[in-house]
């Protein structure tokens, strides 16, 4: 072990992460020589001092600035992500709206038939709002879950297979 | 919603998915004068620091829902602010920094040090009350070219591990302990001719 060597070395010396036997030999020579004594003392202090450097702070005005900047683009973001949401559900209304029209006129596709039949049967609240329609005028609103119901139909069309004649 | 539960980095996200205001309250009151700070230490320009700030909390936005929650959110934040600057610099002239070689210890060629080793770690202990040692070290770092000096702000100013600091900036273990260690080896040495000198070079 020589000055280079343990110079070289001093980072993991410090951070306790070396070796055992390494160790030792650093220590034997540190004991030995003046220069590297200092050395170490001198970058461990080096060390410790700046942890008390502090990062630059912040004026209050950029403070106040930063702060509305970032509140309003926050409320911006998030209207635009509600309006995406509102829009996703505006079309899908309109596609559940579509779909029981085309049951109403009997221009469903052959597999949405079957899948509609075998639904209504199968659910409560659908049969049951399917039979209050009773062929007459379209519903003046559709329930949530009803809505979400018909929208998983239109999910689970056969790829390329138009739900309805138009 | 109790304010303390915003304490805890996944609810605190959850929240501003939601669009909860206190939510980014919350954030900007925790994170802000970190995120100013290291901007700063990067950037060594206060509009630029200003700016980059705005980038960091606007990409948080954008990137709320992909917070995993596997690494803490402080370093998540400090790996988009650390982004933001470097993309800010990539745009700038090269900033003039010391040539870090001049800096290195020198040894003779059976690798003894080539002058004696003095010892001022006592001296400087009086002096850590001063306001002037604290500047000067400032500087000293500033003058760290950025490859350094951002290793050496995340791990030895900030305090933060040796696997975070690697982890925020995508190095390896042994790189960030490479650059750390050149880069106190330097500020000791500007340290000890600081002292020598009793003023700044």
């Amino acid at each position: 072990m020589n000055c280079k060597e343990l110079v070289y070395l001093l980072g993991d010396y410090l951070d306790g992460t070396m070796e055992e036997q390494l160790r030792g030999e650093l220590d034997v020579h540190i004991e030995m020589c003046d220069s590297c004594t200092n050395f170490l003392n001198t970058y461990d202090k080096t060390r410790i001092i700046c942890r008390q450097v502090q990062l630059n702070e912040i004026p209050e005005e950029f403070r106040e600035r930063l702060r509305s900047f970032v509140i309003a683009k926050a409320r911006e973001h998030h209207k635009g992500i509600e309006k995406y949401l509102a829009l996703a559900a505006e079309e899908r209304r309109k596609e559940v709206r579509s779909l029981l029209r085309a049951f109403r006129e009997k221009r469903l596709s052959p597999s949405l038939s079957v899948l509609f039949d075998a639904h209504r049967n199968r659910c409560e609240i659908c049969g049951a709002f399917i039979r209050a329609l009773n062929g007459g005028e379209d519903p003046a609103s559709v329930p949530p879950e009803i809505e979400e119901h018909f929208a998983e139909f239109l999910d689970a069309l056969p790829p390329g297979e138009e739900p309805y004649r138009s | 919603m109790h304010a303390e539960r915003l304490f805890d980095d996944n609810v605190l996200l959850e929240e501003l998915r939601k669009g909860s205001d206190e939510a980014v309250e919350v954030l900007f009151q925790r994170f802000h004068g970190k995120i100013y700070g290291l901007a700063m230490s990067i950037l060594k320009n206060e509009s630029d620091a200003e700016e980059a700030a705005q980038d960091v909390f606007l990409t948080v936005f954008q990137k709320a829902h992909t917070f995993k929650g596997n690494s803490a959110l402080y370093s998540w934040i400090y790996r988009i602010c650390v982004n933001a600057c470097l993309m800010r610099l990539r745009g700038k002239r090269r900033q003039e920094t010391v040539s870090i070689e001049e800096f290195m210890p020198v040894f003779t060629e059976d690798g003894m040090h080539a002058s004696p080793v003095g010892d001022w770690s006592k001296e400087v202990e009086r002096k850590m009350l001063d306001k002037e040692l604290g500047n000067v070290i400032k500087k000293f770092t500033e003058d760290l070219s950025e490859k350094y000096r951002v290793v050496f702000v995340l791990s030895d100013v900030e305090g933060l591990s040796n696997e975070e600091t690697a982890q925020i900036l995508g190095l390896t273990v042994p790189a960030v302990k490479s650059r750390l260690h050149r880069a106190r080896l330097y500020l000791r040495e500007e340290l000890s001719r600081y002292l020598r000198e009793g003023k700044v070079a």
